[in-house]
């Protein structure tokens, strides 16, 4: 086996994991404060890609326009489904919240097959990533260069903003007893809000920045998104390190996978999720008694 | 036991009239068939769902499993129907051992995600695996041997083939429900730890209950390769999970006739909307929302419960 071309293989790993923790770091966020498991964030994905697909291509926007609206746009669609559905459920067990979500997921993949037809679209690389870099061992392609980057950046920010503002301490006070923050006069209903607009924002920038590695189509959240749930249950669940840790695992072992047995990389993922279970049944750095 | 009410036997005769005449009222023989497969299933899953409150997301692992498994053995056995379908349940049975023993360990929605993972990746072992499985064309060519003079190629002999094994397992899951087993999973779901320091052991309780449930998913996944002549890989599928959770939610966990009736509405009414129009998925989703913000009791017993109160 040539190591160059293995060197290169963890690279691309590199590259899918990147997508895998930009997916689940809404998730992740979203199930840590609001202890919902959101089965939309696929399709918020999409629907990201496909807001970037009109930006892009319809309107003949620039590709940055698109990076900065598209979270806004998905993010205030889902500020909408946690105030008129997903809020009247907080007092129901867990699981009314994924169910519901779930039928949200169908009704939104269906009604963008609905809209805009169920082949999907190509999406060009935008122009100035376009082409290559030299990185001395290998010359890749700019824009995964720039998913790389891009990931690190957010992630950090949402480390950031979730340990050491203040906004992050109320979430933080929210999820660890939403009752006495709500005594203190912290407004929980609207961080909660928050919350779960800012995992859909996280979820459409995904879908902006993976649309031009891949043709937009409708399933394409479908398709990453039980990736995704595994990303987080290894991390432990709410954990943003531990997505963030096992997202890069992932990438490296389907990658990996795919030079050493190709039909089984996508197992690879399960197999490698029941063994952690195994051993670790809250994952990476699952807290104990955790929306159990 | 109280299950004998002085309606009981009036019900049982008219549920028992219905069932006979109802390929003659669905428009294709099929249909009603195809009804009772996943009235089976549903009946099964509210088993672990309703009563022991165990929500799997990836019950389409053991309804695949005992589709493919009993298709298989059709396929290159050439053994008589029952036998595959038995092959079929043991092995969505015994597959649930590790599946559960791994789930089980963790509760609420971290057992549903690893559920669903796990039914995620039997899904992707089926599609890679085409010399076996047809990968995405599905296992095509499942034949309907005859059971000594029965004629199971004719719809109507089927559906009554079917309706056996439906009677059967209605049968079975009253018997399961009023047992005293029947009673620790509604002790359990209702307060574990209560169950636990009474001497209950609910990790145990929990997989039997489990692999119950995966039992009646292999048995509907059996009749289902053998109505179809074929199996689909969408039976292994994530759709297939989330169908199976909506006919349960609709009908109303926790009740067995709920479920049944939940999958029966929801088979007809796919079918009915699927000729004329294909949005489907649209209006499921819209169902499953609908459902879960007004009717998490079951449509059945709400409507029954808002019809009291004028």
């Amino acid at each position: 086996m040539d190591y160059h071309f293995i060197f290169i293989q963890l690279f691309n790993g590199l590259i899918l994991g990147s997508i895998y923790v930009l997916l689940s770091l809404g998730l992740t966020v979203v199930f840590g404060t609001l202890g919902v498991v959101n089965f939309a964030h696929g399709a918020l994905y999409m629907l990201g890609a496909y807001t970037a697909y009109s930006i892009v291509t319809l309107l003949n926007l620039h590709f940055i326009v698109a990076i900065l609206l598209c979270p806004i746009i998905v993010g205030v669609i889902g500020i909408l489904l946690e105030r008129f559905l997903i809020s009247k459920l907080y007092k129901l067990p867990h699981f009314y919240t994924l169910l519901l979500t779930f039928g949200i997921m169908f009704f939104i993949q269906d009604a963008i097959k609905i809209i805009y037809g169920p082949e999907g679209e190509p999406f060009n690389i935008p122009k100035f990533l376009d082409g290559a870099v030299n990185l001395g061992f290998v010359v890749y392609p700019k824009y995964r260069l720039f998913i790389i980057l891009i990931t690190g950046f957010l992630a950090i920010g949402v480390w950031i903003f979730i340990g050491k503002t203040k906004l992050g301490a109320i979430i933080r006070a929210g999820t660890d007893d939403s009752e006495t923050a709500d005594a203190l006069g912290i407004n929980i209903s609207r961080t909660f809000t928050l919350v779960f607009g800012m995992g859909a924002a996280l979820a459409g920038l995904a879908g902006v920045i993976a649309a031009p590695t891949q043709d937009v189509q409708p399933l394409m959240g479908m398709n990453f998104l039980v990736e995704t749930f595994v990303v987080v249950i290894i991390g432990g669940m709410g954990s943003i390190g531990g997505s963030i840790l096992a997202g890069l695992i992932i990438g490296e072992l389907v990658t990996l996978g795919i030079i050493f047995w190709p039909p089984m990389s996508t197992t690879l993922i399960y197999i490698f999720m029941a063994v952690v279970l195994i051993v670790k049944p809250r994952g990476f750095w699952g807290r104990a008694a955790f929306f159990e | 036991m109280k299950i004998f009410s002085k309606y009981t036997f009036w019900i049982i005769i008219l549920a028992l009239l219905f069932f006979l005449c109802l390929p003659f009222i669905t428009p294709y023989k099929g249909l009603a068939s195809q009804m009772l497969v996943f009235a089976i299933f549903a009946m099964g899953y509210d088993i672990a769902f309703g009563y022991t409150g165990l929500l799997s997301f990836g019950h389409a692992a053991f309804f695949g499993l005992g589709a493919y498994s009993t298709g298989l053995s059709l396929i290159h056995l050439s053994i008589p129907a029952p036998l595959a379908i038995l092959i079929g349940v043991i092995i969505s049975s015994m597959i649930a051992f590790p599946i559960g023993y791994l789930s089980i360990r963790r509760r609420g929605i971290y057992f549903a995600m690893v559920t669903l993972a796990f039914a995620q990746m039997l899904y992707f072992i089926a599609f890679k695996w085409r010399s076996l499985t047809g990968g995405d064309d599905g296992l095509h060519g499942v034949p309907r041997p005859p059971i000594g003079p029965i004629n199971l190629s004719s719809e109507v002999a089927l559906y009554y083939f079917i309706l056996f094994f439906f009677i059967l397992s209605v049968i079975l899951g009253i018997r399961i429900i009023n047992s005293p087993f029947g009673k620790t999973l509604e002790c359990l779901r209702e307060n574990e730890q209560r169950a636990r320091s009474i001497g209950y052991n609910p990790t145990r309780f929990k997989l039997i209950s489990f692999v119950i449930s995966a039992f009646f998913a292999g048995l509907a996944g059996g009749l289902y390769a053998l109505l179809q002549n074929f199996v689909p890989l969408f039976s292994l599928s994530l759709d297939t999970s989330g169908d199976i959770v909506l006919m349960t939610l609709i009908g109303g966990m926790g009740t067995l006739y709920g479920p049944i009736m939940g999958a029966m509405a929801l088979i007809f009414l796919k079918d009915l909307l699927s000729t004329y129009t294909n949005i489907w998925p649209l209006f499921l989703g819209l169902l499953f929302v609908v459902s879960v913000m007004t009717f998490r009791k079951g449509v059945f017993k709400e409507l029954k419960e808002r019809l009291l109160k004028f």
